[in-house]
Formats: structure tokens, C-alpha cells, sequence
């Protein structure tokens, strides 16, 4: 058989949460299920978090057990470092061509030991951490990467080999290049998930110049025991910040950025790390500036009111400009709305509560409709919101809409319970 | 055939070959090595007599904070550096970790 | 099981394994002096720490000591059991170990989420809770699960959106599914909506083509004024009784019964804005399309129908249904308001919004806008009302229960509908009293920017200055005045004339305390139905086989009550795709050496049919001998203690394991 030749029930896009719940519900359920993942590790975003809201359960405690299931799973095939190139339609079959990156590392012999890591001697910035570490040219992507294999960045790589003699299991392989994958399926779930809206896009807030100004997803990787400074430091000069505040909506509800509607997450995720900074930072002043707390889900109102009685600082107030003093303190001036002034209020360090964008434009590929943000459209977005306008193709998660990780669960079980229903409906039976 | 089943010279070739297809990466990579490890030059030396904060480091080194820190940051990633304490309560003092 | 002779003479091997909890457990307690601690202790081969053990990399490490070292037991200090003793067992089963060779100690709930005042006595805790384990562990035996034959066929409580979204998709997974509703009609509360956010669409139409589809599919039968009222059994073999009222009319009689009936109550599909009949139709166009008789307020009087006195009688049809699995979609009640409240029940002119939703579908159609025969040209909508409130600004519900969570879908519905009233009638005028505007969906915040650009003026109040509500003095213009702080503009006092509040009611669920008592399912502290855990296992309850889809779980809108009933019929099918359940080992067994029959087990067993004590036959004798039933027993261990002669014990928890692990806990430790 060739091996590049794959057949199975459904092709799951995307390694994040959602995608990792739809291919297990659809797993669970006796189908035959191939993940693709276009990083070498799945996990998505959630494995960047620290804890999670409002159950304060530390991310790992979710998302880890949740890769293990998965790569454990015996009707589950995992493709990680891989990307569908195409889908067509063959005898009402799904074909999908998936292009399988070189990792430069041996799949079969690598034990993900790390000395590869340890001897690499370029330091290049890591996006895992955004930016505010280093990885190495070659690494194991971070400390629960699923699988747990060293990928080589060949873009970063000054070929010196010395990976290749440290390596214990001779796992290191040069002479790897990319190959195509032929899969057919017959349904497909898209959970392609979603970026944040970028730091530097709102000029008034910096551009992204300002070193102490971060944004939600780099407190996170601060507040995470893997984080990059192993705890809550300024970015800018490594002083442990006494004042923190959080600018809400900073690139959501923002016409002048395109992203007309509320992410739906910032107000959870800033006063979630709100309560983690004052465990962390006991005497550290908190303040979120904010229009509207969205704080909607089961559980969340509560949250927030726990947050007050703990005396984090709620604002209502709009941000219209931080710039920086001479101590690389940033200055924000803010319109507080119950005082009806302006005024001009420094902090150590800022937190932008920034949105969700789609991080992945289906079009030509999968050629579903989208919405006017991007989002993948179902067409009864009430009855059935993870169908697609393409019968066998479906969407979940934050690939549809920004949503928090309980409601991605629900939608990519939903989104499973509508794949199964179509295999059931041209397999006949399972 | 992959690459541990080749012999020693065949390996040598195999990362010539690589090269010459990268050129143009191994060039920039080569450069930023050099600068990189110019730097991490620098910052060993401003660490080696005493434990010292980002912003002592910079001072010493003659390079902004921000970059400092980043450069330190990777060095305790790697077990080249670790926090040694705090000065004045706020800021993380780092030392050099000695070689294994 | 080979095991069992293997491990008996077999040198005990333990690993044992403290978890960091990605800080949650060592920000408290130091796992290291945990781990050293165990590592001195007889029979443990290894003691490791981790950051996750229950990462892929964590559960590794498990894996590769048992091949390696040969471990034949394994402790894991971590979570509660709850979240990850399953996982653990599923990795030393992969390692080829009896999955219940494994223990797992909690350290994060019984330990450091409560102890983080005072560490030093956390991690002393932590090293005799894992002695306690370890002590447990020497003594654990391998047990097989058991595994019991499923019905493959689900109930579905409930015959609102959720349920019906949850019965089609379990329907087409070739799984035989039941539906009851508890009222003479389908279609719950989206049947009284109008048009939906954030499409626009009729709800009536979207619901009819969900309605539709479960009508015909083969696999789902359904029944209208249906209740569950018994309740037995165990995942995969509950036994239910199904008690339905009849629909008293039907066929040709049935026309003719509702034109001749005069009878009327308050109609509660239009939250008695109106009066329906007692031979009614919930609405034209319900489903079934037939008239039902309410026989909660039909006064038995014979109506004429052709000539003929014709007197209803309810025929109770009562069955019993095996089912492998419940879904529980019981739904919501809007909030009323308690009378007096923003003038709600007081004065005519203050309505909730599901209420005013009604008026606009049934209202004549007219240029202007009216209630009461007076002309609307100005309204007030107040939002939280019954949602978020705060302990000591408000008081608690009749029930004791404070309504402290947010609703999720009064905002946009308000918003909609504001929009919607100002397009029609573009001469209204709309004050909007709000604390936070929660449009949170996607397509949710083009409401309020509509709302925002086309005149309706926002006003903001602190949620301890809820705006007041009261009747204008007389002779005034408007019929009603309402006062408030308004936060936008600096706490200006605002008094507002107008002609129609709207109270943006919140969401209760709808209440089933007998469904709860019977079925002993948990409920939250917001009176709302519990999950196991919101993100891993968000739709399932602690009962087996027992399932949530929407608003009977929390507030959600239609989109996510899809989902979620959804993401009920996926777990529901991949339990019963199967035909056969899998249940844990922990039940009662009886020595039958020791016993004698004395019955005093079943005396004090609480659970129907799970021990009994029968007539068997050992070594040719017949002999009286308690005799377990496994998928009855719940493993309470009632039977252990009452047991006269120490015969029975409950597997996985013996009397000489826990002995064991008290006297480890008594142990001096050093921290």
C-alpha cells in the first residue's frame, strides 16, 4: 500500500481545542478520524494559557489530558506540521491533498530528549512565548508538546549539523524534504481557530513600541509556571510591575481596526488574570479600564463580582492614548466616564485586552461562505451553526466566531454530532 | 535512505548541499550567531563578577533594557543564567550559572 | 484474571507521582519534600514530580517506569479523582497494568486550594495523604470493569428547541429516541418569540423546520403531554415510566369542540396578556396541529357540540420505556418579577419583554403604537431585572437563592426589539436604563450600534441605584415616570415620562424538582442543573448516562442551545453506538465462605434489587447466600457495615485498605 494514501471517515482541520473535541466526539463514536495540525505540536492557543476562567483550573489540568486522549486514541490519526493544500470531490468522496513539512527529525527515533535543543546555538525569538524569549533553531516546540518530537526550523538554521551528532537516537535527518498526503474522507470539521487582534494595530496605543505595554495573550505566558521570565516581569526592563492596568476592547468594538463587534473573551480572560496578578503580585494596584463587563457565561457574573470584593479596581472609562514616561512607564490618558473627565494616570505596565480575529481564510481551499469578518458562515446560524453552505464540510470554534473555550467545546461537539449524522447518512451505517 | 544510514562524508555533503540550497538563510543566520554571541559575550562579562539586574546589565553593556532582558530571559531558558534575589524588592537580580 | 495469580506472590512495586498542577498544587506545597518523603517509604521503586502528570509527557513517564522498572502499582498525587482519575487508568492500562492497580490522591482540592495560608502544614498534609495512598495502593487488587448490554435508544425530556435539536441528531445516528413534552404542544419558548437575533428570521419558521424534520424521522416517536414519573435502572438499562395525559379531542370532534367551548383562563402563551380557551391551540400553526384539552382548569361541564352533550375525559396512559440514555431539556421560565417591583403588576403600563414580544405578535398591525388604547410615543426598557443581582443591594429570591448571574440573552433581545419598535414607529422615543450592555456574539454588537445611532438614549446606572418606577401624578402627560442616575453624564438625575416600560426580564430554569429528586441530579447554587465540569465534561451530569442540552443548564440563547443539545446527542451516541456500557468495579461481593444468609445486607441495602439473598448450590449443598446484583449496586458499602460475619466488602475499598490508610494518616511526618 502506499503510504502517502490515506482513507478515513472525517478530516479534523486543526489541533486546537475545538478541533481536538470534534475529533474525539467523532472518535468516541466509532469513526475513523485524521487531525491535521499545522504546527508540530497540537494543543492550539489553549496550551498557551495559564489558567482558565471561571474555574481556575490551571490550562494544562484541560488541554494536556484532552492531547493525550487524542494521541492515544486508537480511531484517531494524528498529522501534526502538516497543511491541506486542497479538497476536491471524487466520487462523493472528500480528497484532500495535505502537504507534510520536513521537521528534519525522524518521527520513529526521536525521543524528545532536548539535547538537540540544549546544543543548537542559534537563539531566535519564540512565538510560543511572543517573543519574549528565545527558542532554538531546533526544539521541542514547549514542555507538553503532543507529540513530543524536536522540529528543525530550517529558516533559522545555520546548518552547523552539531544537532545532528548530539542526538542520542541519531533522530536528526537532513536529508528530509516535504511530501504529499492523499486522504480520503467523508466529512470534514474546520477548527481552524483564531489570532488575536495584533498589538502593534492601534497607533494610539503605542503601535506595539512601548515595552511595557503587552497584550492579554503575552500575560498569559507571564502568568504561566512555564511562562518566558517564570513570573510576572516587565518586558521592558525586568522590574516587577506595582501597578498593572488593563485597557478593555483594545481591538474589539474598534471600527477604525475593522473589528466591529465585541471578542467576547477579553473582559473574562483580563479579570481572570486580575485575581491570578494579585495572587502573584499581593501588593500590585490592578485597574481595568472597560466600557461594558460582558462577563455572560454560567459562573462568570459571579466571577467578576469576586474580583471586586478582592479589590481589583474597575473603571469605566474609555482609553484614548498611552505613551510612555522617561522610567519607560506608560502613560494612559483615559476619559472616566462616572467622573466625566479626563485625565492622565501611570501605571508599570499595561495589559491590552485585545480580540479575535480568524486566523485562517477558508476560500480557496475549502471554498465555504464567510462572514463579513471572515468568521465561516453557517447558513442557520441559530439551528445549526456549524453547518457550512458545503453539504459533509463543518465548522467550530473560534474559527466561526470568537467564542471562550466552553463555548468551543460545546460547538465542536455539536459540530461532531453533525459530521456523524452526515457519515451515517451517506456510509449507511457504521 | 535517511540520514543516519549515511556515512560520515556522505553527512558532510548531504549539509553542503543543504547550504548551498539556504544560502541566503545561512548567511543571515550567521550573522545574527555572530551578533548574538558578541552580546551574550557582553552580558556574561557584566554577570561575572556579581549578580546584577536588566537594567545594571544594560547600563554595563551599553544596550537598551528591553533587549537585555530579552537576551536574559533566553539565557535562564537555557540554564545559562538564574535569578539570584531581588534588589529593592522590585527588581530580579541574575547570575551566571556555572558550566557543567 | 491472570493477574490475580501473578501479583500474588509477586514483590509489590510502586511509583508514585506528585503533581505540580502547573502551580496550582506547588505554589503550595512543595512537591519535592513530597516526592523525597515517598521515595524513603517500603515497596516504592520510584517517586517522581511533574509540572502536568497528566500530560502526554507526564503520562509517559508512567508508561516507560512500569515497562521498565516493573512497577505494579501506581499513585498519582494531583486533582481532585473527579477530573483525572480516569485518565491515570487509561495510562497504566496502556502500560499493560489492571487499570484499578491505581490510586489517585487528591492534593488540589483537599489540599492546596484550601490549605494556601499555611503551606508548611499543606505539604505535611500532602505527604500523609499520599501515605494514606501508598498504603491504600500495597493492598489494591486488579478488578475488571463491568460490562453490561446497552439499550440503544434515548429519552429526551423536553420538547423545546434543545430537546428537538438533541432528539434529530441522536435520531440520525440510527439510535432509537423518545421524546416527551410535557405540554399538549411542541416548540417551548422559541414558539413565543417573533423575529430572532442575530438572523432576523421568524422563530416560528426556523422552529417548524426543526419540528418537521423530527416528526418524520422514523427513529423518534414522541409524546405530547408526557411526563417521566418513575425512574430506575443504571446507564445503558434505565427503566422509566412515561405517564400521558390525553389530548381529550381529536379528529372530527375537534373543530367543533373548540368553537363550542367558552371556557376561558389567562393564555400563558401570551404570558396572560390575553385569554385562550381551555380547548385551545398553543398557537395557529402549533404542532401537533390538533386542539388539546387543559385539563388542569376544564370545569368538566358538557359543551354542546351538534346537538350532543359531550363531556371530556382524561384517559391516563401510563408505560414503562428501557432507554440507555437521558437527555434532560427541560428548559427556561422567564423571571417575573415580584408584584410591586419596578411597578411590575401595580401598573398596567410595565410589562417584561417576553410579555411585550407577545404583544407585538398578536397586535393589530397600525401606524402607531398603542397599549391600552392610549398611544405609545415614549418607553423605557430597564435591563437586570432578576439578573445579576448583589448580596446586600438586593434581596434574595422567595427560594432564599440570589439571582447573581447574568442572563446572556436580555440585552440583545432588548436591543432587537428597541431596534425593530424604531423601525417601525421611527416618531418613539426609547430610554435604554442599562449597568453593562452584554451584545457579546458575533453579530450582537450591530444591535447596539444600531441602537446607539438611531436615537435611543442610553442611560447608565450603578447596579446599587436600579432606576424606580412609579405612576406620574395625575394629569400628567405620560402615565408613568421613571427615575435614575444616569452615568454617562456625570450621575445626572434623570426622571423619564413615559407611556411603556419594558422590564428585560432575565432566565430561571424551569423548575423540576421531581425529575431532580428521582433522577438525584445535582443543581447549582444558581438553581440551574450541573455539569461534571465546564470544559471537560460540559454536558454531561454525575449520573451515567444522563445528559444536559440547553437552557436547563444555564441561560443560552437559541444558537447555543443548539449546541449544546448538540453536543448532548454526541455524547449520547457515542455511548450507545457501541450497544454496551462499561461500568466501574466499586460494588459490593460477597465471601461466600463466611456468610451464612443471615439477610441482614438486604435489610439495610438502599438500592432496589442490587443484594438478595438466594438459594445456590456449593459443593452439593443448597445453601442461603447473598448474592449481588453489580449494575444495582452503587458500592455504598451499607452491607459491609451491617454484615454480621465481615462477609461482604466492596470491591476497591476494602475495610483493610481503609484501615490501612487511616493508620498512615496517623502518621508523624516532617515537612
Amino acid at each position: 500500500m502506499d503510504i502517502n494514501k490515506i482513507k478515513a471517515d472525517a478530516l479534523v482541520v486543526g489541533g486546537g481545542i475545538a478541533g481536538m473535541q470534534s475529533a474525539l466526539d467523532l472518535a468516541d463514536q466509532g469513526y475513523q478520524v485524521v487531525l491535521v495540525e499545522k504546527d508540530p505540536s497540537i494543543g492550539g492557543k489553549m496550551i498557551q494559557l495559564s489558567k482558565v476562567f471561571p474555574t481556575l483550573d490551571c490550562c494544562s489540568c484541560i488541554t494536556t489530558p484532552k492531547m493525550s486522549a487524542v494521541a492515544n486514541h486508537a480511531n484517531i490519526q494524528t498529522l501534526t506540521y502538516c497543511e491541506v493544500q486542497s479538497i476536491d470531490n471524487a466520487d462523493g468522496h472528500f480528497v484532500a491533498q495535505i502537504l507534510k513539512k520536513p521537521r528534519y527529525v525522524d518521527e520513529d527515533d526521536c525521543t524528545g530528549c532536548r539535547q538537540c535543543e540544549y546544543v543548537c546555538p542559534i537563539d531566535v525569538p519564540s512565538v510560543f512565548d511572543l517573543n519574549m524569549t528565545a527558542r532554538r533553531a531546533i526544539r521541542v516546540p514547549f514542555s507538553t508538546a503532543v507529540p513530543q518530537l524536536a522540529v528543525l526550523d530550517i529558516e533559522n538554521c545555520i546548518l552547523c549539523g552539531k544537532c545532528a551528532r548530539a542526538c542520542p537516537a541519531d533522530a536528526v535527518d537532513f536529508t528530509q524534504t516535504a511530501y504529499e498526503i492523499e486522504l480520503e474522507v467523508d466529512a470534514i470539521v474546520l477548527a481552524t481557530g483564531f489570532e488575536t487582534t495584533p498589538i502593534d494595530a492601534k497607533k494610539e496605543y503605542g503601535a506595539g513600541n512601548l515595552h511595557n505595554v503587552i497584550d492579554g495573550l503575552m500575560m498569559e505566558r507571564l502568568l504561566a509556571p512555564t511562562g518566558p521570565y517564570a513570573r510576572v516581569l516587565r518586558p521592558g526592563d525586568g522590574k516587577e510591575p506595582e501597578s498593572i492596568a488593563y485597557v478593555q476592547c483594545a481591538g474589539s468594538r474598534d471600527e477604525t481596526l475593522g473589528v466591529e463587534y465585541c471578542s467576547r473573551v477579553c473582559c473574562m480572560y483580563a479579570i481572570k488574570q486580575a485575581m491570578l496578578i494579585a495572587g502573584a503580585l499581593p501588593m500590585a494596584d490592578i485597574t481595568l479600564y472597560y466600557m461594558d463587563i460582558r462577563a455572560f457565561g454560567k459562573g462568570y457574573d459571579q466571577f467578576y463580582q469576586n474580583a471586586q470584593a478582592m479589590g481589583i479596581e474597575f473603571v469605566k472609562g474609555k482609553v484614548a492614548k498611552i505613551t510612555e514616561d522617561e522610567n519607560q512607564n506608560p502613560v494612559v490618558r483615559v476619559e472616566l466616564i462616572d467622573e466625566g473627565q479626563v485625565v492622565e494616570r501611570t501605571h508599570d505596565m499595561i495589559v491590552l485586552s485585545v480580540g479575535m480575529v480568524p486566523q485562517y481564510n477558508p476560500g480557496s481551499v475549502y471554498s465555504v461562505g464567510v462572514g463579513e469578518y471572515g468568521f465561516i458562515k453557517s447558513p442557520a446560524p441559530n439551528i445549526s451553526s456549524t453547518e457550512t453552505n458545503r453539504s459533509g464540510i463543518f465548522a467550530t470554534g473560534a474559527a466561526t466566531a470568537p467564542m471562550d473555550i466552553v463555548d468551543s467545546i460545546a460547538s465542536a461537539s455539536a459540530a461532531a454530532s453533525g459530521a456523524a449524522a452526515h457519515l451515517e447518512a451517506v456510509q449507511g451505517g457504521n | 535512505m535517511s540520514y543516519k544510514d549515511l556515512s560520515k562524508k556522505e553527512k558532510t555533503q548531504v549539509l553542503k548541499q543543504l547550504r548551498e540550497e539556504h544560502a541566503d538563510t545561512v548567511k543571515r543566520t550567521q550573522a545574527l550567531l555572530k551578533e548574538q554571541n558578541a552580546i551574550r559575550k557582553k552580558i556574561r562579562g557584566a554577570l561575572g563578577e556579581e549578580s546584577r539586574t536588566v537594567t545594571q546589565v544594560a547600563n554595563i553593556v551599553d544596550m537598551p533594557t528591553h533587549e537585555v532582558m530579552w537576551h536574559i530571559s533566553a539565557m535562564r531558558k537555557y540554564d545559562l543564567v538564574a535569578e539570584d534575589g531581588m534588589e529593592d524588592f522590585v527588581d530580579v537580580l541574575y547570575k551566571l550559572v556555572e558550566e557543567k | 484474571m491472570t493477574e490475580t495469580s501473578d501479583l500474588k506472590n509477586e514483590e509489590i512495586k510502586i511509583g508514585v507521582y506528585t503533581c505540580y498542577c502547573g502551580g496550582n498544587i506547588s505554589d503550595v506545597v512543595k512537591c519535592e519534600k513530597v516526592a523525597d518523603a515517598l521515595r524513603e517509604m517500603p515497596n516504592v521503586v520510584v517517586s517522581r514530580t511533574n509540572m502536568a502528570m497528566c500530560s502526554d509527557v507526564g503520562q509517559s513517564i508512567i508508561e516507560e517506569d512500569i515497562k521498565s522498572k516493573g512497577l505494579n502499582r501506581v499513585i498519582v498525587g494531583a486533582c481532585a479523582p473527579s477530573l483525572h482519575e480516569q485518565t491515570f487508568r487509561g495510562t497504566v492500562s496502556r502500560a499493560g497494568l489492571n487499570p484499578y492497580l491505581y490510586h489517585h490522591v487528591g492534593l488540589r482540592e483537599q489540599n492546596s486550594w484550601v490549605h494556601g495560608n499555611n503551606p508548611g502544614e499543606a505539604t505535611k498534609k500532602a505527604i500523609r495523604l499520599m501515605l494514606a495512598g501508598l498504603a491504600k495502593a500495597r493492598l489494591l487488587k486488579p478488578l475488571d470493569a463491568i460490562k453490561l448490554e446497552a439499550e440503544v435508544h434515548a429519552l429526551v425530556i423536553g420538547g423545546g428547541v434543545a430537546g428537538l435539536r438533541s432528539a434529530y441528531d441522536i435520531a440520525r445516528r440510527g439510535i432509537r429516541v423518545t421524546l416527551i413534552e410535557k405540554t399538549p404542544f411542541l416548540g417551548g419558548r422559541m414558539a413565543q418569540l417573533e423575529t430572532v437575533f442575530p438572523t432576523n428570521n421568524q422563530a416560528r419558521e426556523d422552529l417548524h423546520d426543526l419540528i418537521e424534520k423530527v416528526t418524520q424521522h422514523p427513529n423518534i416517536t414522541l409524546y405530547t403531554s408526557a411526563e417521566m414519573v418513575g425512574y430506575g435502572g443504571y446507564i445503558g438499562n434505565y427503566e422509566v415510566q412515561i405517564r400521558q395525559q390525553s389530548r381529550g379531542v381529536s379528529g372530527d370532534i375537534a373543530e367543533a369542540a373548540l368553537a363550542a367551548c367558552t371556557q376561558e383562563i389567562p393564555d400563558e402563551f401570551n404570558y396572560g396578556l390575553t385569554k385562550r380557551k381551555v380547548i385551545y391551540r398553543a398557537y395557529e400553526g402549533c404542532y401537533p396541529s390538533d386542539p388539546a384539552v387543559d385539563w388542569e382548569h376544564y370545569d368538566g361541564k358538557p359543551l354542546d357540540i351538534d346537538g350532543k352533550e359531550v363531556v371530556f375525559e382524561n384517559t391516563i396512559k401510563t408505560f414503562d420505556l428501557k432507554v440507555g440514555a437521558i437527555v434532560m431539556a427541560t428548559g427556561f421560565n422567564p423571571y417575573e418579577p415580584p408584584k410591586g417591583d419596578y411597578g411590575y403588576g401595580e401598573l398596567p403600563e410595565v410589562v417584561t419583554l417576553p410579555q411585550f414580544i407577545r404583544y407585538m405578535g398578536f397586535r393589530e398591525s397600525s401606524d402607531e403604537l398603542t397599549w391600552n388604547g392610549r398611544p405609545v410615543r415614549d418607553i423605557a426598557v430597564i435591563h437586570c431585572v432578576g439578573s445579576r443581582h448583589v448580596a446586600g443591594v438586593h434581596d434574595p429570591q422567595p427560594d432564599g437563592i440570589l439571582n447573581n448571574y447574568c442572563s446572556r440573552v436580555c440585552c440583545t433581545a432588548a436591543l432587537h426589539q428597541v431596534n425593530e419598535l424604531r423601525e417601525e414607529f421611527p416618531q418613539l422615543n426609547v430610554y435604554d436604563f442599562y449597568n453593562d450592555i452584554r451584545t457579546y456574539g458575533l453579530e450582537h454588537e450591530a444591535y447596539y450600534k444600531e441602537a446607539s445611532q438611531n436615537m435611543v438614549r442610553f442611560l447608565r446606572f450603578h447596579v446599587d441605584e436600579r432606576p424606580e418606577v412609579a405612576a406620574a401624578p395625575a394629569g400628567d402627560t405620560h402615565p408613568v415616570l421613571v427615575k435614575g442616575k444616569d452615568y454617562l453624564t456625570n450621575g445626572l438625575e434623570i426622571e423619564a415620562a413615559v407611556d411603556l416600560v419594558i422590564l428585560a426580564v432575565g432566565i430561571i430554569p424551569n423548575p423540576v424538582p421531581e425529575l431532580v429528586d428521582l433522577m438525584k441530579i445535582p443543581v447549582g447554587d444558581d438553581r440551574f442543573l450541573l455539569e461534571v465540569h465546564p470544559k471537560l465534561r460540559p454536558v454531561e451530569t454525575p449520573v451515567p448516562g444522563v445528559v444536559l442540552a440547553g437552557t436547563a443548564q444555564s441561560p443560552m440563547n437559541i444558537q447555543e442551545s443548539c449546541n449544546a443539545a448538540s453536543a448532548a446527542a454526541a455524547k449520547v451516541s457515542a455511548l450507545l453506538a457501541k450497544g454496551q456500557v462499561i461500568l466501574e468495579p466499586f460494588v459490593a461481593k460477597v465471601d461466600l465462605e463466611k456468610c451464612d444468609g443471615t439477610g441482614k445486607c438486604v435489610e439495610v441495602c438502599e438500592y432496589e434489587d442490587a443484594i438478595a439473598v438466594k438459594t445456590i448450590t456449593i459443593d452439593g449443598k443448597e445453601v442461603q447466600r447473598a448474592v449481588v446484583t453489580p449494575a444495582n449496586c452503587s458500592g455504598c458499602g451499607n452491607c459491609v457495615s451491617a454484615c454480621p460475619n465481615k462477609a461482604v466488602e466492596v470491591q476497591g475499598w476494602e475495610v483493610a485498605q481503609f484501615e490501612a490508610m487511616v493508620e498512615a494518616l496517623a502518621m508523624e511526618v516532617e515537612a
